[in-house]
């Protein structure tokens, strides 16, 4: 079959483009890249890695616990809210439900952060209201402002994004294979589980692995909600910069970063594979 | 292994969308073991009907019982009804033999005892050896066959069919009727049929049983709702589609019926009608003369205007002083020819004409 060569004028179309991602993504990561394995002397080395890993190991483990439990619980409370909305008696509280959970879309993560610290400290909204309630003592109320304020406030602005999708591919799917299942004698948890799960399992993986490289890079959260030890590398590569202008350092956790965000990336590849998704 | 259907009763049944009334006032009673075809046009509510009894929607009013037992409260996922669906509804992760035994394993069957009662299905709907298979990889005739095996697999008493034909070729689609209603027969449940295909519904049920406007307007044998139609829509709908506007005088025991220009009939034995009113007949149910008919049936003098031939006999839209119409002829003939329709008396569907605002009824 006779091809059509690939003509100039295509190439200078997308040329601009190409430039842009070279020179805004793909220069800055290579420059970077090599940064973290390059010693002042110029010579190849890992000893930013050495300093990283003396330096931050409990930092590099927690951010991988923080991310790890945030994405967990963000499925979780995401795969309730999308089946309630598609399997629910239709009805007002299910309205509202589906207006209400994407509010928190449209605030930032650093809107996020603030109103978290002012709920979840010790004589924050969240406590306050407890005593209130009379639910707990004056005395009794602890502060949530370490790794599980990190958590909540991670799961609070990523159930949105992940519900959305979600619902969004169950809405899609065709009506009847639900109806089969709870004809054939299926409740509406066991449905969720057996048929509509499985059927939007791939949009799932997909929401799950965009929100996990999001909270990966998230700066302002851990920063505001959890200031103290241990914290995330998004703080620490911040703290070597601004504080010492030791960006080999920062290069070095950088690149840990993007190791986490490939395994992630390997896990969505591999299922993509297997279930024939991507094929 | 035979069993028996349960009974199924709906008595007083409403229910709308909004505000706008989709049931209204629904009585029915289907004994155990029947095949029953809900037929009418599309909006007429029998969809809605059929997802009552299954347990979908919600009535504002009335009540289903299915076997007895009042379900009208109760989820789908407790009525013991299986379903069998327009766009098949099988379940794209899992195999054949998943799909199958879903139901089984809901019921908490253990996992030999559900493989034996899948090959058991499969060979039913003649699928054996494609339990490993995924469903995506079947063809249409293929994956309704496994969506009615799922159905069986469950032991059902009652079957609800919405539509499971329709989106089948029409050979497949033949070939699948018979299927279904011979393995009803043999199973005996009872089973439920939403269909706006009238020979489908002829061909399975053994009662028919109309709807229009979310209301039952005939039901009964097929035989008897096709011979003897109780309103115009119902004759329409039934194929009886010529339809001529024509005044009736009554004659002792005949009716004399005027239409315009002058054709005249004598029928003897017809219903007895007065005044204004419809006649309905089917293009199969006249045969077209050169001469003048014989008597006891109305004759109409026209000309062929247009012919087709879709197999078996000639189709012919014949022009004549009281409207256009069509007729089937088993003898070929020149467009443009001179004919007469003779419509015998028994094919004739005469109903009085509704006055605005008031239906028409077949006159008792």
């Amino acid at each position: 079959m006779d091809r059509e060569r690939p003509s100039l004028a295509g190439f200078l179309l997308v040329a601009p483009a190409l430039a842009m991602v070279g020179a805004l993504f793909l220069y800055p990561l290579g420059y970077s890249l090599s940064a973290a394995f390059t010693g002042p002397d110029g010579r190849p080395t890992l000893a930013h890695f050495g300093k990283a890993f003396e330096l931050y190991s409990g930092d590099i483990l927690f951010t991988i616990f923080i991310v790890v439990v945030s994405t967990a619980a963000t499925a979780a409370v995401a795969i309730a809210i999308a089946g309630i909305l598609v399997l629910g008696r239709p009805g007002r509280a299910v309205a509202l439900l589906g207006w209400l959970y994407r509010f928190p879309l449209f605030i930032p993560f650093i809107v996020a952060g603030q109103c978290m610290r002012t709920f979840l400290a010790k004589n924050g909204l969240m406590n306050n209201s407890l005593v209130a309630l009379g639910l707990i003592d004056p005395g009794q109320g602890a502060s949530l402002l370490d790794w599980r304020g990190i958590v909540i406030t991670f799961v609070w602005k990523q159930v949105p994004f992940v519900t959305l999708l979600l619902a969004g591919a169950m809405a899609a799917l065709d009506r009847a294979t639900i109806d089969a299942a709870r004809n054939l004698g299926a409740g509406r948890v066991r449905t969720l589980f057996d048929v509509v799960l499985p059927q939007v399992m791939p949009n799932l993986t997909v929401a799950l692995t965009l929100s996990f490289v999001t909270m990966l890079s998230v700066l302002s959260v851990p920063m505001m909600v959890a200031g103290s030890q241990p914290t995330m590398l998004t703080v620490d590569m911040a703290f070597r910069i601004n504080a010492y202008g030791d960006y080999a350092t920062a290069n070095a956790l950088g690149v840990l970063s993007y190791a986490m965000t490939a395994a992630a990336a390997f896990l969505y590849l591999r299922h993509g594979l297997r279930t024939g998704v991507l094929r | 292994m035979p069993q028996q259907g349960t009974a199924v009763a709906i008595e007083g049944l409403e229910v709308g969308y909004g505000r706008t009334p989709v049931l209204d006032g629904i009585d029915l009673a289907i004994e155990p073991g029947s095949f029953v075809a809900l037929l009418g046009a599309s909006g007429c509510g029998k969809t809605t009907l059929l997802r009552s009894i299954a347990g979908f929607i919600e009535p504002r009013a009335g009540r289903i019982l299915i076997g007895g037992r009042d379900v009208t409260g109760t989820g789908p996922e407790r009525r013991g009804t299986a379903m069998m669906f327009q766009s098949y509804a099988l379940w794209p992760h899992m195999s054949v033999a998943r799909n199958i035994g879903y139901g089984l394993k809901l019921r908490g069957w253990p996992r030999a005892d559900i493989a034996r009662r899948v090959d058991e299905i499969l060979a039913l709907v003649e699928m054996s050896g494609f339990g490993g298979r995924s469903v995506t990889t079947l063809s249409g005739g293929q994956r309704q066959r496994v969506a009615l095996g799922r159905a069986l697999a469950v032991h059902p008493p009652v079957l609800l069919l919405d539509e499971p034909l329709s989106n089948l070729d029409a050979k497949i689609r033949l070939t699948m009727r018979h299927e279904i209603r011979a393995l009803q027969r043999r199973i005996g449940f009872t089973a439920i049929h939403v269909t706006h295909d009238q020979e489908e519904a002829m061909v399975m049920a053994d009662r028919l049983v109309i709807l229009e406007a979310g209301r039952i307007v005939q039901d009964g044998r097929p035989e008897d709702v096709y011979r003897r139609p109780n309103s115009p829509t119902v004759a329409s709908f039934l194929g009886a589609d010529n339809v001529i506007e024509a005044e009736a005088r009554r004659d002792g025991t005949d009716l004399v019926l005027i239409l315009a220009g002058g054709i005249r009939a004598r029928i003897a034995g017809t219903p007895s009608v007065e005044g204004p009113c419809l006649l309905h007949f089917r293009a199969n149910a006249v045969t077209l003369a050169a001469r003048e008919g014989r008597g006891d049936c109305l004759a109409i003098p026209g000309r062929i205007e247009q012919s087709s031939y879709p197999g078996g006999r000639y189709r012919y839209q014949v022009g004549t002083p009281v409207g256009r119409f069509f007729v089937d002829d088993a003898y070929r003939l020149d467009d443009g020819a001179t004919v007469t329709i003779a419509i015998p008396a028994p094919s004739l569907h005469v109903f009085a004409r509704p006055l605005p605002g008031v239906p028409a009824t077949r006159a008792a």
